[in-house]
């Protein structure tokens, strides 16, 4: 017990004398109704998944390196077997001037772009290399992972990142060991270059290998089921007015060759696949702030080895207005096409408008240092 | 009590305990303290004209030891360089910006020709980047003033877009009540380091925006938020525009905090020495050119007030605190009388901290030279028998078992040389 006192003491007294970290919160309310059409899915008054909210924690360490820690919780949709609350971000992450390392929970590197849709998940099954350990049953198992990163960065725009991740295991949900490993290099102008950067913002590479249990094989490289994510974002016309970009992504899923028909979400994940997914966005600045913004974007996911033709169509067109500081108003259509085993497994083609109010926020609050991406340390020296 | 509360109140009652480094009485000591010295501005004539070269660009500056941020600095130093004239004299000031921001350069109390005030859209437009502006005046009148950039006041003169300028009257009524040989001019500031930072990476990344604007010839009234005419500016709010603060606006938790304090662009310990000698009377300029009041107090001594705004007072009086608020200059003769080391230091001991830890800010002290070397042995001039290197601390609770061995090791690491000043960076 007498020891037990001397902690609290020595812990409350360190307490007292800590400098407080740099806060920072981040939140993003989207509030929809959703009209459905010819779909299993029911329509909507007001679904208000996707809504999140982010704190971060960030300290100047010794020997110039930084930490973060980011504790951060989303509403999923109501069926996602979830509970009213997902936990999406837990990690903490380290960094200097030319490293970062990366633990803990958060967006896994299965997806290389955002794109301009209403919700993070809208376009999922074409935006992201997909978790061949989920059941399929929500889409966050699919985006985030218990990750462990590594991220090298030469000359502040190429990031070179070797990471390991934990993804959910919809048949063994306690096997918390690493099934997954992959390589990304990522070319990325800083944020707040972009804007006039001609023609190209980011693009990249990534290479993931999770390691399925191949029923035949023993060993690992063979019996995993492995992809490649190419990515890239160019300004169309870089103007601090009207501002157009493209986005593109194509996922070449290496699946295996057993795998000819789609009994379930598992081998949707683990057969073959090619998927391309690309966005052309027009934004409207005025006053340095955005003013309203258009989008359209099409997804084309092709099952090229499965008995019969199952290939996968998605359009998807939004516009969004700013009512006021950090609230804008929306509206989305999404047609998607499914056919042959992927109409048995996702239903009929579908047909989703929604009219939606967003709200989003990001501050840091106390601040105490750069980030290695300002103005200033990009171009007058990095001060440590 | 909160934290800063509590630290204050700490600075209160140890101010008059701080030490200063060993060696002070040494000559590299007074070298070195030239740099801590606001440096002059060299000028050339050309014809009638003393013609000066100034120039503002980005600069790394580290006002204490381990300590450094981005800021604005006029010829690379903060404060910049002073400019020394005598009254009468015909002064051009050749201005060169070499940042992508707008500057101007205010002349803070000196009657300069209205074009030459530098206030952006009322007596001229800014400089913009990578141009030049030639200021020309008379100097006068005599006295202690200062310039300043007068775009983005609040940003650009806290990150270090001030100097001095001082008047000189060859017929100079205070020397000749106070006769004096050696002067120092003190030039006071306050800076929130992370306003600046913010504002700063802000302004470039806007600039970069409206540098593009302009290349395209698509910049607007708007967005530059300059307006011909109070008319003009109700015609755009008929259509749309809604001021105030459209691109700019902030909540009153953004607006700065000052939480480094400066004298000549240093903070404790790398703040100015004043050096004196018994019977001599020295002459300080305090300047400030920052946003927050300084109430200077000199320990041991009563000084003389002496000029006010640069205006010679006819009566001068004593005190020994003064409050130097924002834009004011005042000028002190202090009498070397009473031999030692003393501090002067802001009583609003807030300001005697860095990032809230004291001690620090614009603590800096009064030195006589001819301080015999002898009265700086803390064992040989203290009353107290506690300061004695032999005599350890064995009445002190907890202490009375202490090892022979192990007291001389901790009256070493205590008494050190046995010598003041030292420097204290935590009480």
């Amino acid at each position: 017990m007498r020891k037990l006192i001397y902690i609290v003491l020595f812990i409350s007294g360190w307490g007292y004398a800590q400098i407080t970290p740099e806060f920072e919160i981040g939140a993003k309310g989207v509030f929809s109704g959703n009209l459905i059409l010819n779909s299993d899915e029911s329509s909507a008054v007001s679904d208000f998944s996707d809504t999140q909210l982010l704190m971060g924690l960030q300290q100047k360490l010794y020997n110039d390196w930084r930490t973060q820690f980011v504790l951060g919780l989303q509403f999923p949709d109501a069926n996602s077997n979830l509970g009213e609350v997902f936990y999406n971000n837990i990690f903490v992450r380290l960094e200097d001037k030319k490293n970062v390392v990366k633990v803990g929970r958060t967006l896994a590197q299965t997806n290389l772009n955002e794109f301009p849709t209403l919700r993070d998940d809208d376009a999922q099954r074409f935006t992201y290399a997909l978790n061949p350990f989920s059941d399929g049953v929500n889409t966050e198992r699919d985006q985030y992972a218990n990750v462990l990163e590594y991220s090298r960065i030469f000359k502040q725009r190429l990031f070179v990142s070797v990471h390991g991740e934990n993804f959910y295991d919809s048949r063994e949900p306690d096997d918390f060991r690493l099934n997954s490993m992959g390589l990304t290099l990522m070319y990325r102008v800083p944020e707040n270059q972009r804007w006039n950067r001609n023609v190209l913002q980011e693009i990249g590479l990534s290479f993931n290998n999770y390691f399925t249990d191949r029923p035949g094989y023993s060993n690992d490289f063979d019996a995993s089921v492995k992809n490649v994510l190419f990515s890239t974002t160019a300004n169309l016309k870089p103007d601090p007015i009207n501002f157009i970009d493209f986005r593109f992504q194509a996922i070449q899923n290496f699946g295996w060759d057993e795998i000819t028909q789609l009994d379930d979400y598992f081998d949707y994940t683990r057969t073959e696949s090619t998927t391309l997914f690309g966005t052309l966005r027009y934004l409207k600045q005025k006053l340095e702030r955005p003013h309203y913004q258009f989008s359209m974007g099409a997804g084309y996911k092709s099952l090229s080895n499965l008995q019969t033709d199952s290939d996968q169509l998605l359009f998807i067109a939004n516009g969004f207005y700013r009512l006021g500081e950090n609230f804008d108003i929306g509206l989305q259509y999404r047609y998607t096409e499914n056919s042959g085993f992927t109409e048995n497994l996702f239903g009929q083609n579908e047909h989703r408008v929604q009219l939606a109010i967003v709200y989003s926020f990001s501050k840091i609050f106390n601040k105490q240092f750069g980030d290695r991406e300002d103005l200033l340390n990009l171009e007058h020296n990095y001060i440590k | 009590m909160d934290r800063r509360d509590f630290l204050g109140t700490g600075a209160v009652s140890s101010a008059g305990m701080l030490f200063f480094p060993g060696n002070l009485l040494a000559t590299t000591a007074k070298e070195q303290n030239k740099q801590r010295l606001v440096q002059p501005l060299p000028y050339k004539m050309d014809g009638g004209w003393k013609e000066f070269e100034l120039y503002i660009d980005i600069h790394t500056h580290e006002p204490a030891p381990g300590f450094e941020y981005h800021t604005l600095a006029f010829n690379d130093i903060i404060p910049g360089p002073e400019i020394r004239v005598n009254a009468g004299d015909k002064v051009r000031v050749r201005f060169t910006n070499r940042t992508d921001l707008n500057h101007t350069i205010h002349w803070h109390g000196l009657y300069v020709p209205w074009r030459m005030d530098g206030v952006p859209f009322v007596t001229q437009l800014p400089v913009m980047p990578k141009n030049e502006f030639i200021y020309e005046f008379v100097a006068e009148p005599e006295g202690t003033h200062f310039y300043h950039c007068h775009w983005g006041t609040l940003m650009h003169m806290q990150a270090g877009m001030f100097g001095s300028v001082i008047v000189e009257n060859p017929d100079d009524s205070i020397k000749k009540r106070f006769p004096y040989e050696r002067e120092y001019t003190l030039v006071y500031s306050s800076h929130d380091t992370n306003y600046i930072r913010e504002e700063m990476n802000s302004m470039l990344e806007r600039m970069k925006q409206r540098t593009f604007l302009m290349k395209e010839g698509r910049f607007t009234s708007e967005q530059w938020a300059v307006f011909d005419s109070k008319e003009q500016l109700m015609e755009r709010m008929e259509k749309g525009y809604k001021p105030p603060y459209l691109t700019n606006r902030r909540t009153n938790s953004d607006l700065p905090q000052a939480q480094w304090f400066t004298v000549n662009g240093k903070s404790y310990p790398s703040t100015p020495y004043l050096f004196i000698k018994s019977g001599e009377n020295i002459r300080i300029r305090l300047i400030n050119a920052g946003a927050e009041t300084h109430h200077l107090h000199m320990h041991g001594h009563d000084f003389w007030m002496v000029a006010d705004d640069g205006v010679p007072i006819e009566h001068p009086w004593k005190r020994n605190t003064v409050p130097l608020t924002p834009g004011k200059t005042f000028d002190i003769i202090v009498e070397g009388k009473n031999r030692g080391i003393w501090t002067f230091h802001d009583h609003d001991t807030r300001k005697v901290t860095n990032n809230g830890l004291y001690p620090g800010g614009n603590l800096l002290a009064l030195v006589y030279e001819d301080l015999p070397e002898e009265e700086l042995i803390i064992s040989k001039y203290s009353g107290n028998p506690m300061y004695n290197p032999n005599a350890g601390m064995t009445n002190m609770e907890g202490m009375e078992s202490m090892e022979k061995d192990k007291m001389a090791r901790m009256n070493k690491m205590m008494f050190g040389q046995d010598k003041l000043p030292k420097i204290a960076l935590d009480e």
